[in-house]
């Protein structure tokens, strides 16, 4: 059996995609339909324009699976690995910043942390290190250089960008001190 | 109050408005200092390889509107700030491709072919001065282009354009946009449905939040800023920090700007031409909605070249020519001021750079542009078309800006070649993470910019542009809102779209446009 050219993966998943969103999720999570009868009026319903979305979709597909483009552009297992390790960076860099300062503050005051969020040191502890940690990991990702000038550059950056939100502006909350 | 009470009040906006300080008693407004301060980091952006003019403008953005706030009078600071780094960023990728052969912005890929010879035979600064009097010519032209053609197309459009045909034309531009960006309609296509199905979760008139699967964190709609910021610069930082791993040991030797002085004067009749013509060429491709200036820069490029080869003159473009150089940054410029065209008189964003100034529009609010911008009303001002009029006012300014000292400061850009994309390009994404941060204070937004980067990164990696997916999303809630109006105008008719012979082209043309980029291309 011939081996399907890569735009006719894409072709074939986007596909399957479009068709489960045309004939399962716009049908179970829209609140209208196409077309609605309001008080002798018609009306375009809220699945109109997804259904829409959803048939520019199946064209697209169905053109990608006739008409495969001669450069071959792919998905490679090496691009998956980069993503996965992407997905890991994040979130062990925006975990940090999301959960260090809470965690310091827990230990340390009886106060917890919202008291403190707005206050120095507390307010810079989760972006310094998640943020260094970003740019220090995501550094490294990408070429091999010696680790700790990564953190040294990672660390003056991340500082560096905090201080150019937080210092003239009274108003804005660095990363996670709004969510907290 | 007539158009030319409107042209007056733009132009006091801009020059009146808020001093910030002043020079011999005169008072500098805020405006001037913002398009200066743009242009600027525009020249430095675009001369660093790796970063490129919309990638600035995302991450000021958020930074400029906690600044000046969402007031009006916010408009024309910011977008002065954003259209100063738009041309800024232009100039100085002529940059690197001429010192280092290496184009500081796609746009400025056919610059290497001659400027580095060039640049090699110790005629740097030649090359630099020709590469900075085409650009800002070619810039000037498309602005001049600009200011006559926008205001006449969007009272056109006003004056005779229906709500079913204005929805035709949307549809016809997303149609156009889907078939002419990137190697494939199918793709197009497809990034183009994935961009409308965002921009419809959690929209809609029904109470319930449609799309969002019961998640309340999608119930407000996926944030604006997020997507497109994720889309257009998470991705390509994610791309671009893959593509680093196999590029490693790449070097530039530095050679700032060799040559002696020279003056261009007596190779103006030689270049003028080239200039000329690529400046016509740029500017009618930058008016067409997803054409972008790589491609313009490209036609300038050959089409000088044919005509070069025919006179014989040495060296050959690809030898170290200045035609060529003039031709090419002629040509990429040109695209900026008319891409404007579209944005002003129709709303529709042709390329990434005009997606953020619609962005900012969007975000300040006081502006929505399209035909009702120039809409004369029957008494008192268009506010609107003020701002508009100060923006082509803050255009012409940061063209002063660039003939008088944008050579001065490309010839001292030269070192951010040197800085290493693989430490520049994680703060910049730290960067951007904080500005959508700040700007919407909810982790929530943070993730969902992560996860449009890694769609993002995947459309590149199968080929796929993101821009259609950028330009759907804006434009699909103004799609939808349109054709529900039009509907209920027409009294339900569901052949709306054909219900005129305007509406009826416009639709028919959207038709042709796919089929015949379809039968054209693989």
């Amino acid at each position: 059996m011939k081996r399907l050219h890569s735009d006719q993966w894409l072709g074939l998943v986007v596909l399957v995609l479009a068709l489960v969103l045309l004939f399962v999720w716009i049908p179970l999570d829209t609140g209208t339909g196409l077309i609605e009868q309001v008080r002798r009026r018609v009306l375009i319903g809220d699945a109109l324009a997804p259904s829409v979305a959803a048939c520019v979709l199946i064209l697209g597909a169905v053109l990608t699976w006739l008409k495969p483009a001669a450069r071959t552009s792919r998905l490679t297992a090496a691009n998956l690995r980069w993503m996965l390790a992407l997905v890991v960076m994040f979130t062990l860099s925006l975990g940090l910043m999301r959960y260090l300062g809470p965690l310091v503050a827990a230990v340390l005051t009886d106060t917890g942390y919202r008291p403190l969020r707005d206050t120095v040191p507390w307010k810079y502890i989760g972006y310094a290190v998640g943020g260094t940690v970003m740019i220090a990991g995501l550094s490294r990702m990408s070429q091999p250089r010696p680790i700790w000038r990564l953190v040294l550059i990672g660390a003056v950056a991340t500082m560096a960008i905090a201080l150019a939100y937080d210092l003239p502006f009274d108003t804005l909350l660095l990363p996670p001190n709004g969510d907290l | 109050m007539g158009i030319w009470d409107h042209v007056q009040l733009g132009f006091q906006a801009v020059f009146l408005a808020d001093p910030v300080f002043s020079v011999f008693g005169i008072g500098v407004s805020i405006v001037l200092v913002m398009v200066a301060g743009g242009f600027v980091l525009g020249i430095v952006v675009g001369a660093t390889p790796g970063l490129a003019g919309p990638m600035a403008m995302a991450i000021s953005l958020p930074i400029l509107i906690s600044v000046f706030g969402y007031a009006a009078d916010a408009l024309l600071p910011v977008l002065g700030f954003l259209i100063g780094i738009m041309k800024g960023a232009t100039v100085g990728g002529a940059v690197p491709a001429i010192l280092f052969n290496t184009p500081g912005t796609p746009d400025a890929y056919m610059t290497t072919f001659d400027g580095f010879p060039m640049a090699q035979r110790d005629e740097a600064k030649r090359a630099l001065k020709i590469a900075h009097m085409s650009s800002a010519a070619g810039d000037t032209f498309s602005d001049v282009v600009l200011v006559l053609c926008a205001p006449f197309l969007a009272i056109m459009v006003e004056r005779y354009l229906d709500l079913p045909e204005k929805a035709a034309l949307l549809l016809l531009s997303l149609a156009f946009i889907a078939s002419v960006i990137g190697g494939s309609v199918g793709k197009g296509l497809i990034s183009m449905g994935l961009g409308l199905l965002a921009a419809m979760i959690a929209t809609g008139e029904d109470f319930y939040p449609r799309l969002t699967m019961g998640i309340p964190s999608l119930a407000g709609g996926i944030p604006l800023a997020a997507a497109i910021l994720g889309v257009l610069i998470v991705g390509e930082v994610f791309k671009s920090l893959e593509d680093l791993r196999s590029d490693r040991g790449a070097r530039v030797s530095l050679n700032m700007g060799g040559g002696k002085a020279h003056s261009l004067w007596p190779e103006l009749p030689t270049l003028l031409p080239h200039v000329l013509r690529s400046s016509v060429i740029g500017t009618v491709i930058g008016a067409l909605p997803g054409v972008g200036s790589t491609l313009a820069a490209t036609l300038g490029y050959s089409v000088a070249k044919r005509n070069h080869a025919r006179t014989g003159r040495t060296p050959a473009f690809g030898e170290g020519a200045g035609e060529g150089v003039a031709a090419t940054e002629a040509a990429n410029s040109s695209v900026s001021g008319s891409n404007l065209i579209p944005v002003l008189s129709l709303g529709i964003p042709g390329n990434a750079a005009a997606v953020f100034l619609i962005l900012a529009m969007e975000s300040i609010g006081g502006f929505n542009p399209g035909p009702s911008v120039f809409a004369l009303p029957p008494t008192g001002i268009n506010p609107e078309m003020v701002i508009a009029f100060g923006l082509f006012t803050a255009m012409f300014v940061a063209n002063a800006i660039n003939w008088t000292l944008g050579g001065v400061f490309m010839r001292q850009v030269g070192v951010m070649a040197r800085v290493p994309k693989g430490i520049l390009l994680p703060i910049v994404l730290l960067l951007t993470l904080t500005a959508i941060y700040v700007q919407e204070a909810k982790m929530m937004a943070v993730w969902i910019t992560l996860a449009f980067g890694l769609l993002g990164y995947v459309m590149r990696r199968v080929g796929m542009s993101p821009l259609p997916f950028v330009i759907a999303f804006i434009l699909g809630g103004k799609l939808e809102e349109t054709t529900r109006q039009a509907f209920a105008a027409t009294g339900g008719d569901p052949w709306l779209l054909f219900s005129s012979p305007v509406a009826f082209a416009f639709t028919s043309l959207a038709v042709l446009v796919v089929v015949w980029n379809v039968r054209g291309r693989a």
